[in-house]
């Protein structure tokens, strides 16, 4: 159900779904940029490999949620970075931690009300929200 | 004992959920890639399938992939977007229909190719057998030189061996003719893709048996006039069909040069039919010699009518002039020959081979009347008779006018 607010000059739309039914897997090029032609969306993966402590990476993963927030990790990641599209920009809005061992082979899957990762090398799977891992609840 | 058995039983149990659990866990967008990839690789499949059982296969294929991923068709429409699983779906089937059409086509193409082989196969094969035992048969003519009897009934063979070898070449070209002039262009054209793979095709296999027919003809050994009439009659059911079906045969098999190769033919049946006339006419020649009849020389069909007028006619001319019975005994050999070997034996094969027409032979027919008419000698013995009788009526009236003066003076 989408509904709109007028107020004054401003118009805003409410219950906007952003979601990418599909995460993409992208390749850097050799200025370690990445760019999402069905998605459009372009932009350095440097300041991601510099937060990791590594200098290059074959492939990023990359999804947006519901509420418009990218989800970024790749294989050999500690952390699945959360980040808030801005004015030409992507905000960090949270790191999650995968300290206990790194994500060997991450995938992003999009799911009703949340993003699911799946480190298919042990078949672990995780479920996501641009505040950090969502605790399932127990029946 | 029994509890350690359960307890290894419930961990296997738990070990294999765990594994199946791991492998169960999948990446949407593996999911896509993977179907993306299949659909690709059938797609590549039906293109480059030859055959309808590898078709069959890729149809079973299609319904695999189409039951295997249409829980993840939601996924898969996303990543196709504006392509949809349904749309990929009937594009398979599609490609696959026109793929059976077209490989169902090429599987009666190369039907008929295979088949086509097979019967030059078994024409070529049987021609060389006739073609083995003609050859066998010359050199057995050549070694019965000294058994007169023996080598007679070895010609005889022989001439039987050609003439089968004449009618089965005969019925090979009128299924050549059959064939190819009830076939439409697309058949031909179909044919024509295929016709690469033929070792030897029709016109190949005509060019060869018209060499065969020429060597034959400059190898003549122990045949005689009806041997080349039969072959002249032979000759021009060749160019019949060749005219028929020369055209579309070469542009089918020869598509690279057709008209080189109708050329080659034609060159071919010219020289046939120039070795058949030097030995027809030297051997009519022969034969009308060997019977006493000279006749100018002759090289075509028209000469040889003007040769036989010309005989007539001058020996007319003499029959006329002097009435002998050397000219009669002239006549009577001709007439003889002419009735008993030229008409009874060959006329139908001088008909049929060009040689003579119905009316050229009905005109000496005709002339041989008046020959005979003039040719048979006339007898002295009428007039001797009216000579005897004009004296019997002399006599008896002299005799009747004696008796009557002697009566006369008496009374």
């Amino acid at each position: 159900m989408i509904g709109t607010v007028s107020c004054g000059s401003s118009l805003v739309i409410e219950n906007v779904d952003y979601s990418q039914p599909l995460e993409s897997v992208l390749t850097p090029n050799s200025e370690n940029v990445v760019h999402d032609q069905r998605y459009a969306i372009k932009f350095s993966v440097s300041p991601i490999l510099e937060a990791e402590g590594v200098e290059s990476v074959n492939e990023i993963r990359l999804i947006r949620n519901a509420a418009g927030y990218y989800f970024v990790t790749a294989s050999g990641f500690q952390n699945v970075y959360v980040f808030a599209p801005g004015e030409g920009e992507l905000e960090l809005e949270n790191s999650i931690d995968f300290l206990e061992d790194n994500l060997q082979e991450p995938a992003f899957n999009q799911r009703s009300s949340y993003i699911e990762l799946v480190d298919l090398s042990d078949g672990e799977t995780y479920r996501l929200d641009q505040d950090g891992i969502i605790e399932e609840e127990t029946e | 004992m029994n509890t350690i058995i359960k307890n290894i039983s419930v961990f296997i149990v738990l070990s294999l959920f765990t594994v199946f659990s791991a492998i169960a866990q999948q990446s949407d967008y593996q999911i896509q890639q993977d179907f993306q990839t299949e659909y690709t690789e059938l797609l590549e499949r039906i293109e480059q399938a030859g055959t309808s059982e590898a078709l069959a296969e890729i149809e079973d294929a299609i319904n695999e992939l189409e039951t295997n991923y249409n829980e993840h068709s939601d996924i898969i429409n996303a990543a196709l977007y504006p392509e949809t699983f349904e749309n990929v779906f009937t594009t398979l089937r599609n490609n696959h229909a026109e793929a059976v059409e077209n490989v169902s086509t090429i599987e009666e193409l190369n039907e008929e190719i295979l088949s086509l082989e097979s019967e030059l196969d078994s024409f070529r094969s049987r021609l060389e057998r006739m073609n083995q035992e003609t050859a066998d048969l010359q050199q057995k003519i050549r070694e019965s030189t000294q058994n007169e009897a023996r080598q007679a009934a070895l010609i005889r063979q022989y001439r039987e061996n050609i003439e089968e070898r004449n009618l089965f070449v005969s019925n090979f070209l009128g299924d050549l003719l059959s064939k190819y002039q009830s076939m439409d262009r697309a058949q031909r054209q179909e044919i024509t893709e295929a016709a690469g793979r033929l070792e030897e095709n029709p016109v190949d296999l005509i060019q060869n048996v018209i060499n065969e027919y020429i060597t034959m003809m400059e190898q003549a050994e122990g045949l005689e006039t009806p041997d080349f009439v039969s072959m002249k009659a032979q000759h021009g059911y060749f160019v019949e069909v060749w005219n028929q079906i020369g055209e579309q045969l070469t542009t089918t098999f020869m598509p690279d040069n057709p008209e080189q190769a109708r050329a080659n033919v034609n060159q071919l049946l010219s020289n046939w039919q120039e070795s058949i006339s030097t030995n027809l006419w030297a051997s009519l020649q022969t034969a009308f010699s060997e019977n006493d009849i000279q006749l100018n020389e002759f090289s075509s069909s028209e000469e040889f009518n003007e040769a036989i007028h010309n005989y007539i006619d001058s020996s007319y001319e003499a029959s006329v002039d002097a009435n002998s019975e050397d000219d009669y005994q002239v006549y009577r050999n001709f007439n003889s020959f002419w009735n008993d070997t030229v008409k009874t034996e060959w006329g139908e094969m001088f008909i049929e081979g060009d040689i003579l027409t119905q009316a050229q032979i009905a005109a000496v027919d005709m002339k041989l009347d008046n020959w005979r008419d003039e040719a048979t000698p006339k007898s002295n013995l009428t007039f001797i008779l009216l000579i005897v009788s004009v004296a019997v009526i002399i006599g008896l009236i002299v005799l009747l006018l004696t008796r009557k003066s002697d009566s006369g003076a008496k009374s």
